[in-house]
C-alpha cells in the first residue's frame, strides 16, 4: 500500500503536463458562472477566430465548445448528489490535508495555502476596493508626475558621497576593516531614490494598536476593545502581553493589555477608506494628522480618541451593545512603502488625510 | 554622448545670453548655473586640473550683429485637462463569479454569526434577524440562498446563467434587506411551504406588518448610467463616469488637439498650462496642474519654414515687448513642440465662447475616443501618457 502510494505521489508530481499553451487557453476561455448573455460567447467566439487563437493548441473549448445547451441546463451537481442511491467511495471525495509537514519527501504533501482544501486557506479577496483602483488609476500617475526631477541633457543628479566611511589613519588595525557606521549613529537612513514607474509608493499595510489601561484592574475592558478592534478593522485581533512590570503604573509582567489588528490588502484598503470618507469629517475640532507623524521612513501614525473610535459605523450601529465608557481609543500606523516622511506624507495627502503644523521630513 | 546632450552642453558651455522663448524657464536656469558641487564630487573635481573656461577663448570673437530673423523652433504649452473616473470600473464575468465563491467558501469556514452580541433575546430586532436568517439560511446577505453548515454545503459554486453575482442583484438583495424584506420572494425554506398566507398564525408575521405598515424606503444607489451616457453628450462631464475624459478643442484649422499655445516671455510650462487654459476654455473651471514637468512632447516641423512675430500675450508681463507695446522680434520657425502639462478639472466646465484662439468647439473623450478625434501622428505622440482607464 505504502508502495503504491509512493508511486502515484510520484508520478502526479512528476509527470509531463498538457503543455503551457493548453493550460493557459483553458484559463482563458473557460465560462464562469455569471456568464448568462450572449457577451462572454461572443467574446470566445471573437478571440477563438483571432490570430492568437490559431496558434494554441486543439482543444474542445476552442470554436465550438462541443457543449449542448440541453447538457449545460441538465448540469446540476446538488440535484445528482440527491438522487443518487449508491455512496461515493469516502477516499476520494472526503480528502483531508495532513495535519503536520513532514518533509518535502515525505509522499503526502499539503495542498498549498491557496487551495481550499488546505487547513491554512483564507477565503479572499470579496472585492476590489474602490481606493486601490483610484490608486492605481489616479494617484500612482499623479504621483510619479509629481515626483519627476527634471535634469537636462548634458546634466546628471549630483552623485552622493559614501554612506558608510573608510577608516583613515595610520594604524595597523584599519587594515581590512570593515567600513565605519555613519556620523551621528549607528543607523542609516532608507535610499531614497528617483520615482519611476517601478517604485511609486503605495499602502503596504495598516497596523491599529490600543493599550487599554483598564485592563490592569479589570479584563473586560481587554475583551471590549478586542471586540471594538475586530470591528473596525474585520481582522481578528491579537492580545499582546506587557514584556516588564512597571511598578509605578502597576503593570506586572505577562498582563494581557493590548491589543493590535494588522490589516493587509482589502481589509487594509476598507479600513483607511472608512477612516477618511467616514470617521475623519465628522471629528470635532480635528485639524488633522500632526506634520511632525511619522518614523523617517515612510511609515506615519496618527491616534483616534475614543469618541472618535465611536464614529466608525460598524460601532455606530450598536453602540449601545458596547459597555460604557469601556470603547478604547487607539493608534493607527500606516505604512507605506515610501522611503522618506516627505513621499509617504504626499501619498497620504492624495488618499485624503489631513496634515498640520510644520512638516518634519 | 549622443547628439542632443552636445548641443544642449553647447549651450551650457557659451554661457552667453539664452534665447528666451526657445527654451523652457526651468531648463534655462538649470543649464546657465553652475552644477551644485557637493562635499565628495568637490574633492575629485580639485584633483582634475580643469581646463580654461571656453568663455576666455570666445571673448576674443567680435560679436555678431544678427540681422536675420532668429531661427528656432515654436515652443508650445498644452494642458491635458483630464477629469478622473468617479465610479469604480465593471467587474468583469471573472472577478464577480471569483468574489462570490470566495464569499461563500468564506460562510463555510467562518465562525457562526454571534447572534447574542447582537441582539438581546426576544427583542424585535432578533425576531426579524431569526425570520430573515431563516430564508437565506446563512449570515450573508449578498450570496444567495446558500446553506454553508447544512448536508449541501459543498455546492458553493453557482450553475452557469445563475445571476446571484450580479452587483444589481446583490444590491437588491441588500435593498431587500434593509427594508426588512426576505433576499428571496417566497422560497420554500426546507420542507414547510410558507407563502404570505400559510404563516398568518406565526407571531413573526406581525412584525412583518408593522414594517409593511412603517413602509421603510431605502434609497437605492444612483445609476451608473447617466442622462450624458444615454445621450452620448460628449461635451458633458458626467459621461463615462468610470472612466478619464480628456479636454479637447477644435482649433482654428479644424483639427482637435489639446489646447496649446506659445510660452510667452519668462514663464515656465506650467504657467503656460494655466493660462493657456484661462484663455481657451474661460475661468469657469476649478483646474490643478499636476507637477512642473511635462507629461509628453509632440514635434512637428513644417515643409517650409514659418516667419512669424512674437507678439506679447497680455496675461504675461514678461513677454516680449508687452510693456512698450513695439512689434516683437521676428522669427523664422522650422515647426513646433508641443509639451503637454498634466491637469485634472476638479469642478466646472469648459467654456469657448469666448476664447482667444479661434477655438469652435471643445469635447470630453476617452482614451479610445481621442484617437478617433486626432491626426495619426498627433495620436502616437500623445497615447502613451493617456491613462487606460
Amino acid at each position: 500500500m505504502a508502495l503504491q502510494e509512493v508511486t502515484t505521489a510520484f508520478l502526479k508530481r512528476f509527470r509531463a503536463c498538457n503543455g503551457p499553451l493548453y493550460q493557459a487557453s483553458k484559463l482563458q476561455c473557460r465560462q464562469y458562472a455569471t456568464a448568462g448573455d450572449g457577451q462572454e460567447t461572443n467574446e470566445l467566439q471573437l478571440s477563438s477566430s483571432g490570430q492568437g487563437m490559431r496558434e494554441l493548441e486543439e482543444s474542445s473549448f476552442l470554436g465550438g465548445d462541443g457543449t449542448s445547451d440541453t447538457a449545460v441546463q441538465k448540469f446540476d451537481p446538488a440535484r445528482t448528489a440527491r438522487t443518487r442511491n449508491r455512496r461515493l467511495p469516502p477516499s476520494r471525495y472526503q480528502y483531508k490535508s495532513p495535519r503536520y509537514y513532514r518533509g518535502p519527501l515525505h509522499p503526502h504533501q499539503p495542498p498549498k495555502p491557496s487551495d481550499p482544501s488546505s487547513r491554512e486557506f483564507a477565503p479572499g479577496p470579496f472585492s476590489l476596493p474602490r481606493l486601490e483602483q483610484t490608486y492605481h488609476d489616479t494617484f500612482a500617475h499623479d504621483f510619479m508626475t509629481m515626483a519627476y526631477t527634471h535634469f537636462p541633457p548634458g546634466l546628471e543628479p549630483h552623485k552622493k558621497g559614501d554612506r558608510l566611511r573608510p577608516w583613515l589613519g595610520e594604524s595597523p588595525y584599519y587594515k581590512n576593516r570593515p567600513l565605519r557606521g555613519p556620523r551621528g549613529g549607528d543607523t542609516l537612513k532608507l535610499l531614497r531614490k528617483p520615482i519611476t514607474f517601478r517604485n511609486v509608493p503605495k499602502l503596504e499595510r495598516v497596523t491599529v494598536h490600543t493599550m487599554v489601561k483598564g485592563a490592569i484592574d479589570e479584563s473586560a475592558y481587554l475583551h471590549v476593545a478586542g471586540m471594538a478592534m475586530q470591528a473596525i478593522t474585520g481582522v481578528r485581533a491579537e492580545a499582546h502581553k506587557t514584556r516588564t512590570s512597571v511598578a509605578g503604573f502597576g503593570i506586572r509582567e505577562g498582563q494581557y493589555l493590548s491589543v493590535t489588528c494588522d490589516l493587509q490588502g482589502e481589509d487594509m484598503y476598507h479600513f483607511i477608506s472608512k477612516v477618511v470618507d467616514v470617521v475623519m469629517p465628522k471629528i470635532k475640532d480635528w485639524r488633522g494628522v500632526r506634520g511632525s507623524s511619522g518614523d523617517s521612513s515612510g511609515h506615519l501614525h496618527f491616534g483616534l480618541t475614543a469618541e472618535d473610535v465611536a464614529l466608525f459605523p460598524e460601532i455606530e450601529v450598536n453602540y449601545d451593545m458596547y459597555p460604557p465608557r469601556m470603547i478604547p481609543g487607539c493608534h493607527v500606523t500606516i505604512h507605506t512603502s515610501a522611503k522618506d516622511d516627505r513621499d509617504a506624507r504626499l501619498l497620504l495627502t492624495q488618499v485624503g488625510v489631513p496634515f498640520f503644523g510644520k512638516l518634519i521630513n | 554622448m549622443n547628439a542632443g546632450q552636445k548641443s544642449a552642453r553647447r549651450i551650457a558651455a557659451s554661457n552667453g545670453h539664452l534665447p528666451r522663448d526657445t527654451i523652457c524657464t526651468s531648463c534655462r536656469h538649470r543649464l546657465s548655473h553652475q552644477p551644485r558641487r557637493h562635499a565628495a564630487t568637490a574633492a575629485a573635481a580639485a584633483e582634475e586640473q580643469l581646463p580654461p573656461p571656453p568663455q576666455q577663448a570666445m571673448q576674443h570673437i567680435p560679436p555678431v550683429t544678427a540681422k536675420a530673423p532668429a531661427k528656432a523652433y515654436r515652443l508650445l504649452a498644452s494642458p491635458v485637462l483630464s477629469r478622473p473616473p468617479l465610479l469604480t470600473r465593471e467587474l468583469t464575468s471573472f472577478e464577480k463569479a471569483y468574489y462570490l465563491y470566495q464569499k461563500r467558501l468564506n460562510e463555510r469556514l467562518a465562525q457562526p454569526f454571534s447572534r447574542y452580541f447582537y441582539y438581546k433575546k426576544g427583542t424585535p430586532g432578533d425576531v426579524e434577524w431569526k425570520r430573515k436568517a431563516k430564508a437565506r439560511q446563512t449570515a450573508a446577505r449578498d450570496i444567495g440562498v446558500y446553506n454553508a453548515y447544512g448536508r449541501e454545503g459543498w455546492n458553493d459554486e453557482v450553475l452557469y446563467g445563475d445571476q446571484t453575482a450580479e452587483p444589481e442583484n446583490q444590491v437588491d438583495a441588500l435593498i431587500r434587506d434593509a427594508e426588512g424584506k426576505n433576499i428571496v420572494d417566497d422560497q420554500p425554506v426546507g420542507d414547510a411551504d410558507k407563502d404570505g398566507e400559510a404563516v398568518t398564525g406565526d407571531a413573526t408575521v406581525g412584525e412583518g406588518q408593522r414594517r409593511e405598515l412603517q413602509k421603510i424606503e431605502v434609497e437605492r444607489p444612483m445609476p451608473r448610467m447617466t442622462e450624458a451616457d444615454r445621450a452620448n453628450d460628449v461635451r458633458s462631464l458626467s459621461r463615462k463616469l468610470d472612466r478619464s475624459l480628456y479636454l479637447l478643442v477644435k482649433n482654428k484649422e479644424g483639427r482637435w488637439r489639446f489646447p496649446e499655445d506659445r510660452v510667452y516671455g519668462r514663464e515656465n510650462l506650467h504657467q503656460a498650462a494655466e493660462r493657456i487654459l484661462i484663455q481657451s476654455c474661460g475661468i469657469n473651471m476649478n483646474t490643478w496642474i499636476v507637477g512642473n514637468h511635462p507629461v509628453g512632447h509632440h514635434a512637428y516641423t513644417y515643409a517650409l519654414p514659418i516667419l512669424s512675430k512674437l507678439a506679447a500675450n497680455k496675461l504675461v508681463p514678461t513677454s516680449a515687448a508687452a510693456r512698450r507695446g513695439e512689434e516683437g522680434e521676428e522669427r523664422e520657425e522650422f515647426g513646433e513642440k508641443a509639451f503637454f502639462m498634466k491637469a485634472r478639472i476638479m469642478a466646472g466646465q469648459a467654456d469657448v465662447s469666448k476664447n482667444e484662439y479661434g477655438h469652435s468647439e471643445f469635447q470630453w473623450l476617452a482614451k479610445e475616443e481621442v484617437k478617433k478625434a486626432v491626426t495619426p501622428g498627433y495620436w502616437s505622440s500623445v497615447r502613451n501618457m493617456l491613462a487606460e482607464r
